[in-house]
């Protein structure tokens, strides 16, 4: 088993090297993307205006309530259809991941904010501050202790979740596999390869998280 | 010391319920510039809300607040006008609500740098006069959570003095404190109380609130039961409820 493993590394490494260049690029854009869109529906949700909390809601009820893969062929099909200009599949792919993602940051910036404790908000507005310096000022640098680490958590989920790419056959880990396994009918060696990847992945990720979570903690 | 002359503050028919349950039940008050008014009841008598009422941290369902003369209640007050009013009027928290990101210096300097456009050197200046004046000036960069309960309660009342306001608030401002560290706070706001300053404040301190107040009110069941001087409200208290109560804390 370890003698084929390393066999097949020797001579498709540079497959499963751009799968995971693939993987990681995938999960950053989605979280950045998702974040910026994640942020403005929590803007959205929390707002005054009940319209406007309305369509927020009813957005992240329809992206929270179907499966994720389901989103991947809608965005697949419908996108590369109904809209003017060139998208390549990679793209159609990464825009479903980042509209699904939006929906649960959301959800976290949300949260965040509201596990702020209410008396922070009260000590503001009793000295007069204005409700942007109290939200600018006191609010959010306290919620981004808690938004962080449940982002970085987003990170990690995104790293799995991109393997659902594969049915589409955009490069990452697990479309290696599919490639390595289909030219050279092994199955179990190539899987362990792309496990193993996605291992490294998630322990790196989830180690850095943690050094930035003693940093953020650092005044507590 | 008090001003009969200037009315700091005026309730008139105050009303607050939260859902069906009664808090305050129609409450007519009037606060003198320079009086020290202490607030004394049971828990659940509506003193808390009624405090919370005066900077409209709770928003009554019925009656007027005026602040100078001008009314708050006014539904066609803008944000900023409430904002103006708030920063003439100070509160102390029960626990506390420092600013826990920010290093103590910040905690005092933030809203008049903000709200004031105070300079950054003379806001700080100030600061440390306040922080000395409260013996926490070595603590001046240290974030708050290095800070004991009374510390952090200096701290607050500092942060509210930063504002320079007219009147301040004290919603129970020991009660969540370390027994040894009550008469810390209790020095700084009694000190307060004979720099001329307005105070209005609700204590279970009955100790303190007979030392320090020109006017105590007793409030039970959303409604000032007795009001007087520290003297007729503790010495010759006339209504049963009062009697009872004190008869039980003293």
């Amino acid at each position: 088993m370890l003698e084929t493993i390393s066999q097949i590394w020797d001579r498709y490494g540079y497959v499963y090297l751009q799968g995971t260049w693939g993987t990681v690029y995938i999960a950053l854009l989605t979280v950045l993307f998702g974040s910026v869109l994640g942020m403005l529906l929590s803007v959205l949700k929390m707002s005054r205006f009940k319209v406007l909390q309305a369509v927020s809601g009813f957005y992240i009820w329809i992206i929270r309530g179907t499966p994720v893969l389901l989103q991947l062929y809608f965005f697949y099909f419908f996108l590369p259809q109904y809209l003017p200009f060139e998208l390549s599949e990679e793209q159609c792919i990464i825009m479903a991941l980042v509209v699904n993602a939006s929906a649960y940051v959301a959800e976290i910036i949300r949260s965040g904010i509201q596990a702020v404790e209410i008396g922070q908000t009260e000590a503001a507005k009793s000295l007069g501050m204005s409700g942007f310096h109290t939200m600018t000022r006191i609010i959010l640098p306290q919620a981004i202790k808690n938004i962080l680490p449940a982002l970085g958590n987003e990170f990690i989920v995104m790293i799995k979740e991109a393997s659902l790419a594969s049915v589409f056959f955009i490069t990452e880990i697990t479309s290696a596999f599919k490639t390595v396994q289909s030219a050279t009918f092994i199955t179990i060696p190539a899987l362990a390869i792309s496990g193993a990847l996605y291992l490294i992945l998630t322990t790196v990720s989830s180690f850095l998280m943690k050094l930035a979570e003693r940093r953020l903690k650092a005044n507590d | 010391m008090i001003n009969y002359e200037r009315e700091m503050i005026r309730v008139q028919g105050l009303k607050k319920s939260f859902g069906k349950l009664p808090v305050l039940c129609g409450i007519d008050q009037v606060i003198y510039e320079g009086e020290v008014v202490s607030i004394i009841g049971p828990s659940g008598s509506g003193k808390s809300t009624f405090l919370r009422c005066l900077n409209l941290l709770e928003k009554p369902e019925e009656g007027q607040v005026f602040f100078e003369g001008a009314e708050i209640t006014n539904k066609k007050l803008k944000k900023k006008e409430l904002d103006q009013y708030r920063q003439k009027i100070g509160m102390v928290f029960q626990h506390f609500h420092v600013f826990p990101h920010l290093k103590v210096i910040e905690n005092i300097t933030l809203a008049p740098i903000l709200e004031k456009k105070m300079e950054k050197a003379k806001a700080e200046a100030m600061a440390e006069d306040l922080l000395k004046r409260v013996g926490l000036l070595d603590k001046r960069d240290e974030y708050p959570t290095k800070l004991s309960g009374g510390q952090k309660q200096r701290l607050a009342i500092v942060r509210a003095l930063a504002m320079e306001p007219q009147v301040i608030l004290f919603d129970e401002p020991t009660s969540a404190l370390d027994p040894e560290m009550v008469k810390e706070v209790l020095d700084v706001i009694g000190e307060l109380t004979q720099s001329g300053m307005t105070i209005v404040i609700v204590t279970h301190e009955m100790g303190f609130a007979r030392k320090v107040s020109d006017r105590v009110l007793f409030m039970d069941e959303g409604l000032v039961q007795e009001e007087g001087t520290p003297e007729e409200v503790f010495g010759n208290p006339k209504g049963e409820r009062c009697k009872d109560f004190l008869s039980k804390v003293l």
